[in-house]
C-alpha cells in the first residue's frame, strides 16, 4: 500500500538559512542543502504504523511525503489509495471561513465533487459535534475543535490511507475514542494509518507497528512496543 | 471554483458592503487621475473621465491579480502543507477571485458614459473578446507574480510597483493619439497599451479595436504563459517546503 525505496527529501537554504526552492538555490549564491529524510525504506500494508523520534528527526517530512505534500528528491515513495491527511491542528482550515465553508472547501480539494461535498456537510456537522460553532468562523475554534472538524472532513472521503501528525493529541477523550474506531475501521477494510506524535499511549491504541526515525533515517522498525522501548532507551527515557 | 469561492470570502469578507469594497478602488483611482490629467497636466482630451475609466478598469484586474497572486501561496499555506491537490490552479484562482470585482467595476465605465453623454454602440460586441483577453493577460501576469512572491518575499512591494509602472508607461492617463509618434511606437510594446486603447475604442469612440490592440496583449500572454507555467509547475512541487 505504501512503499518507500531509498526515499529522500532535501531542503535548500539561502545564506540567511531560509528555505528556498531548488531552482532559487541554483541562481542564488551561498545556498546550502540538508536532507529532511534520506535512504528511507519500508513497506506498509494494512496496519497502523507509528513514527517515533525526537523533534526534527524527520517524522513530519516523512508524513508529508506519504501524503503527497512533498515529492521525493531521491528514491521513490508510492502510496496507493485515497489519502486523508491531518498534518497540523490547522488541518488546512481558513480562520475567516465558517466550519461549513471549510468543510465544503476541503472536501472538494480532497477529491469529492462539489455536490458530494455539499451532501456530506450535515454528516460532517454531526460527526464533528460542533453544534452552532459549525456556522461560525474557524478562527473562534479551539485546537481540539479544529482537529475534530479536520477529522470529520477527512472521514468523508472514506480514506484508505490516513496520515496523522500529532493532531490526535489535541482531541478530547470522547473524540479520541471516535478516532480510534475510525482507525480500526480503515485497517479492517484493508487500509493503512500512519501517525506521528509523542503521546505513546494514544499511538499504542492506534498502531501495532512503529518506525523510529533519527536525523532523517530509519533506525528501527518493528512491533510498536519493541521500537518504543528502543527509542526511549536511545533518548534516556 | 472552490479555491476562488474561498478566496473571495477570505479576501473580501461577506455582507452588503462587498460591492462597495469592489468599487471603491476604481472610483477613487478614476477621480484622482481625472484631477491629475484635467487640472495638473491640463490635458483633458475627449471625455477624460471615461477615457481614464477605460484604462483603470482593465488595469485593476491586472494589478489586483498580481497583488493576490504574490501572496496567494502564503495565504493557502495551511492547505498546501496539509494535503495534496492541484496547486497549478492557485494563481488562476487569484485571477478569478479578482474577476468578480473586475466585472463589478464596469459600473465605473457606465457611470462615466452617462456623465459624458456617450451612448452605447454596436462596438460593445467586442467585449466578448476583450473581457476574456483581459483575464488571459491578468493570468499571464499572475503566474510569474506567484513565483516572484515566493522567491522574493521581501520584494513583493516592488513587484506591485513594476505593474503600476506599466500603467504609466502606457496610455493609462492620456490616449495614444495624444502622444508623439515615436513615443506611440514604443508604448505599443507595452502589452497594456493595446488593451487600454481597445477599451477606449469600444466604449469612448464606438469603433472596433485595431488588430494590434488585441494581438499584442494576446501574443505577450501566450509567450509569458508558455515560459512561466512550466517553471511554476516545477516550483509548486516544493512550495510546501517553503511554508514550513
Amino acid at each position: 500500500m505504501i512503499v518507500a525505496t531509498d526515499a529522500g527529501v532535501r531542503f535548500f537554504f539561502d545564506r540567511h538559512r531560509r528555505v528556498v526552492t531548488s531552482t532559487a538555490a541554483r541562481v542564488r549564491r551561498g545556498c546550502s542543502t540538508s536532507w529532511g529524510i534520506r535512504n528511507v525504506n519500508f513497506a506498509i500494508g494494512s496496519e497502523g504504523v507509528a513514527l517515533l523520534g525526537p523533534s526534527g528527526s524527520g517524522k513530519t517530512s516523512l508524513l508529508r511525503l506519504i501524503a503527497g505534500v512533498y515529492v521525493a528528491d531521491e528514491g521513490t515513495l508510492t502510496a496507493n489509495g485515497r489519502i486523508a491527511t491531518l498534518l497540523s491542528t490547522q488541518a488546512g482550515l481558513f480562520s475567516l471561513l465558517t466550519g461549513r465553508e471549510n468543510a465544503l472547501h476541503l472536501g472538494v480539494l480532497a477529491g469529492l465533487s462539489r455536490r458530494q461535498a455539499r451532501a456530506a456537510l450535515e454528516e460532517v456537522k454531526r460527526v464533528s459535534d460542533l453544534g452552532d460553532y459549525f456556522e461560525r468562523p474557524v478562527g473562534s475554534y479551539s485546537l481540539g475543535m479544529r482537529a475534530r472538524l479536520g477529522l470529520a472532513v477527512a472521514n468523508q472521503i472514506s480514506p484508505q490511507i490516513l496520515v496523522l501528525d500529532e493532531v490526535h493529541e489535541a482531541l478530547d477523550h470522547q473524540f479520541r475514542n471516535y478516532l480510534e474506531e475510525q482507525v480500526h475501521e480503515i485497517i479492517k477494510a484493508g487500509g493503512a494509518v500512519v501517525a506521528a506524535g509523542h503521546d505513546h499511549p494514544m499511538l499504542a491504541r492506534l498502531c501495532t507497528r512503529a518506525i523510529h526515525l533519527d536525523h532523517g533515517r530509519v533506525v528501527a522498525d518493528g512491533r510498536f512496543e519493541d521500537v518504543r522501548r528502543e527509542y526511549l532507551a536511545s533518548v534516556g527515557g | 471554483m472552490t479555491l476562488t469561492v474561498s478566496d473571495l470570502r477570505v479576501r473580501y469578507g461577506r455582507g452588503f458592503l462587498l460591492p462597495v469594497r469592489w468599487l471603491f478602488d476604481p472610483f477613487i483611482l478614476v477621480g484622482v487621475y481625472l484631477v491629475l490629467v484635467s487640472i495638473v497636466l491640463n490635458k483633458p482630451g475627449e471625455a477624460p473621465g471615461l477615457s481614464i475609466a477605460c484604462t483603470v478598469v482593465p488595469f485593476q484586474l491586472v494589478t489586483a491579480a498580481v497583488a493576490n497572486a504574490m501572496i496567494t501561496i502564503a495565504v493557502r499555506g495551511p492547505i498546501i502543507t496539509n494535503m495534496n491537490f492541484r496547486r497549478t490552479l492557485i494563481p488562476l484562482s487569484s485571477v478569478f477571485t479578482e474577476s468578480a470585482s473586475f466585472v463589478a467595476s464596469f459600473t465605473v465605465i457606465v457611470t462615466m458614459m452617462v456623465v459624458y453623454g456617450v451612448g452605447p454602440t454596436v462596438a460593445l460586441v467586442w467585449l466578448i473578446l476583450l473581457v476574456p483577453l483581459t483575464v488571459i493577460l491578468a493570468t499571464a501576469f499572475a503566474y510569474p507574480a506567484a513565483i516572484f512572491g515566493v522567491w522574493f518575499i521581501e520584494l513583493r512591494s516592488f513587484g506591485q510597483s513594476f505593474v503600476r509602472i506599466l500603467f504609466f508607461l502606457g496610455p493609462g492617463l492620456v490616449p495614444l493619439s495624444q502622444t508623439s509618434s515615436r513615443a506611440s511606437d514604443l508604448l505599443k510594446l507595452n502589452p497594456l497599451t493595446g488593451l487600454f486603447e481597445a477599451y477606449r475604442n469600444v466604449f469612448l469612440y464606438g469603433q472596433s479595436p485595431a488588430a494590434w490592440q488585441l494581438l499584442i496583449p494576446l501574443a505577450f500572454s501566450i509567450v509569458l504563459l508558455s515560459a512561466i507555467v512550466p517553471l511554476y509547475n516545477h516550483e509548486q512541487r516544493e512550495l510546501a517546503k517553503l511554508l514550513g
